[in-house]
């Protein structure tokens, strides 16, 4: 359903992708790995919209995506998890998740998705009233993602959701993250925990420097010599 | 939750019909006089707050907007317009001035400072210009003059006030105004959520500027004379915050609990101290943004839940002093 054909892009004078090429198909969970500045995010900002393109194609169900702006490409499906979660942490978990269903496509149905939100995270039910400035980070991650779903995504991008969680939290979201894969969505995933991000994929794509230099299904590229030394140690 | 709507709607009502009966119950010129200097506040910081509060773009020349609206409506007004569509034109005049820094600044995503700094310099320039192009006074109309009368003026500024309050609630209940918070909150999430960050900024700038206009053009209406760039003097950019902060940033009652009570201190202390006042404001609003960020409706809140929890220590408290009884006693 996602295809980047030949993408390069950058900030300014300096170029941070070269030539990338991957593809999502419908309801597949496909992983990006690399080590950190490897271009990852600056894929994701690519499919969002954030940052534009200097050469090659992005296509999203046959649609051309590069020039619409953001808000439309979110319009279409494709709904980002920003690195970090970035919730709004002055408003309560309720809130967070109403503002997820901001666009029109969303919001007729806000009830039922909120409802679906809440049974695969009941913490975040438990906290709805809650400041989500006064959550715990697993919980954060967690809403960030609802607050995504929300969205009602066809395709989920997911910006390092493991940042600075503690294993244990980092297994519970990757259970999730699964979870919701299985429920239909297709998932984009970023990830510097290489090992459990190719253990959840069902194919991978490994970066490094800009380019992308190994593709393959998740457990081809476990044991795939270079990524081993490389990243597992 | 309905229930605490409709008092709040009840108040509201209750509050607009009494004080359109002020004037009938014998009120002097001078409280009326007054009660317009709070409605024209009201009406600045309302307007302010749309863009500074909910949207989070700090704007520090509201004075152009306002300074525009005067400028438009007295020169329309004293030409023979009608009042209506000199009202109007005052605000869409500041409108069309706001998209010079609002379309550069957001369209190029100039962080929040470089829009703030170029609100400012643009409403300097202003108030050197008019003062230089415009070195004099302004008069209403010798019509005006010689038989001023206060009670349609009382009655009109009412009307905007409750318009532009109207206008706010509305705005920040509708789903724009649940973009311009999540703009505010964090730019890059919103995105990422289907909120176009630019237009929503360049909405909320908008309504801003007209509203800011419409303020000046009831100012036009109801100061018989003044300078012509007096109307756009930085006090009138830094007034509006100073109200909305004290008040409450991002409500929708703060700058109207905060224009009440700037108004009140500020015609108190112009008599005991004179110019010194401003420097007593500028005290008090680093004290509320350094101590209490959510002004006084946040200070409300506060009392609010003491009180509460006061109540709930007092309902239990009997129970627990029977247990306690139990325990030596047995």
């Amino acid at each position: 359903m996602l295809e980047l054909e030949g993408v390069n892009a950058g900030y300014k004078d300096l170029q941070v992708l070269w030539g990338v090429s991957l593809r999502v198909g419908e309801g597949e969970l496909v992983a990006l790995v690399g080590p950190n500045g490897a271009g990852k995010t600056t894929t994701l900002r690519i499919i969002s919209g954030l940052l534009k393109p200097t050469a090659g194609s992005v296509r999203f169900l046959g649609r051309q995506l590069d020039k619409e702006p953001a808000h439309r490409i979110v319009e279409m499906g494709i709904v980002q998890v920003p690195e970090g979660g970035r919730v709004f942490t002055g408003m309560s978990v309720q809130e967070n998740l109403e503002l997820g269903a901001f666009t029109a496509r969303a919001r007729k149905e806000k009830e039922q998705t909120m409802k679906w939100v809440y049974q695969l995270f009941p913490r975040l039910e438990e906290r709805r009233h809650q400041r989500a400035g006064t959550l715990s980070g697993g919980e954060r991650q967690m809403l960030a993602i609802g607050r995504a779903l929300m969205a009602k995504p066809r395709l989920l991008l997911l910006d390092e959701p493991s940042f600075g969680l503690a294993p244990i939290l980092v297994e519970q979201i990757f259970e999730m993250i699964a979870e919701i894969n299985r429920q239909g969505v297709a998932v984009l995933l970023v990830e510097q925990n290489v090992r459990a991000a190719l253990e959840l994929a069902q194919r991978a794509y490994v970066i490094e420097n800009g380019r992308i230099v190994g593709e393959g299904s998740g457990d081809a590229l476990l044991s795939f010599e270079s990524v081993r030394s490389a990243y597992l140690g | 939750m309905t229930i605490k709507k409709g008092i709040s709607l009840a108040l509201l009502v209750i509050g607009v019909v009494a004080l359109g009966l002020v004037p009938r119950m014998g009120a002097s010129e001078s409280l009326l006089n007054l009660l317009i200097l709070m409605f024209i506040y009201t009406m600045l910081a309302t307007s302010w707050n749309i863009l500074g509060g909910y949207t989070g773009q700090v704007n520090l020349g509201h004075a152009a907007f306002f300074g525009l609206g005067t400028l438009t409506a007295r020169m329309l007004y004293t030409g023979g317009c009608p009042l209506p569509l000199a009202f109007l034109v005052a605000g869409v005049v500041p409108v069309v001035f706001s998209m010079l820094i609002g379309v550069p600044a957001f369209r190029l995503r100039l962080r929040g400072d470089y829009f703030t700094i170029g609100t400012l310099a643009l409403s300097q320039i202003l108030y050197i210009t008019i003062g230089n192009v415009l070195p004099k006074i302004t008069y209403l109309p010798m019509a005006d003059i010689q038989n001023y009368q206060i009670l349609p003026r009382y009655y009109i500024i009412l009307a905007l006030t409750v318009f532009t309050i109207g206008v706010a609630y509305a705005l920040v209940k509708s789903r724009l105004g649940l973009g311009l918070v999540a703009v505010r909150e964090n730019e890059d999430a919103a995105e990422s959520l289907g909120v176009n960050a630019f237009a929503h900024k360049l909405l909320a700038l908008a309504v801003s500027a007209f509203l800011g206009g419409l303020t000046g053009g009831a100012y036009a209406y109801y100061q018989p004379s003044y300078y012509f760039n007096y109307t756009f003097s930085p006090p009138w950019s830094l007034e509006p915050v100073t109200m909305t902060f004290i008040g409450g940033v991002g409500t929708v009652h703060g700058p109207v609990i905060g224009a009440i009570f700037f108004v009140l201190l500020k015609e108190w202390l112009v008599l005991r101290v004179g110019e010194y006042h401003l420097i007593i404001f500028g005290v008090l609003f680093i004290l509320v943004v350094l101590f209490l960020p959510g002004g006084l409706v946040e200070a409300w809140e506060r009392i609010r839940r003491l009180v509460a929890r006061r109540t709930t220590v007092k309902a239990t408290a009997p129970t627990a002093c029977a247990g306690g009884n139990n325990l030596p006693g047995n």
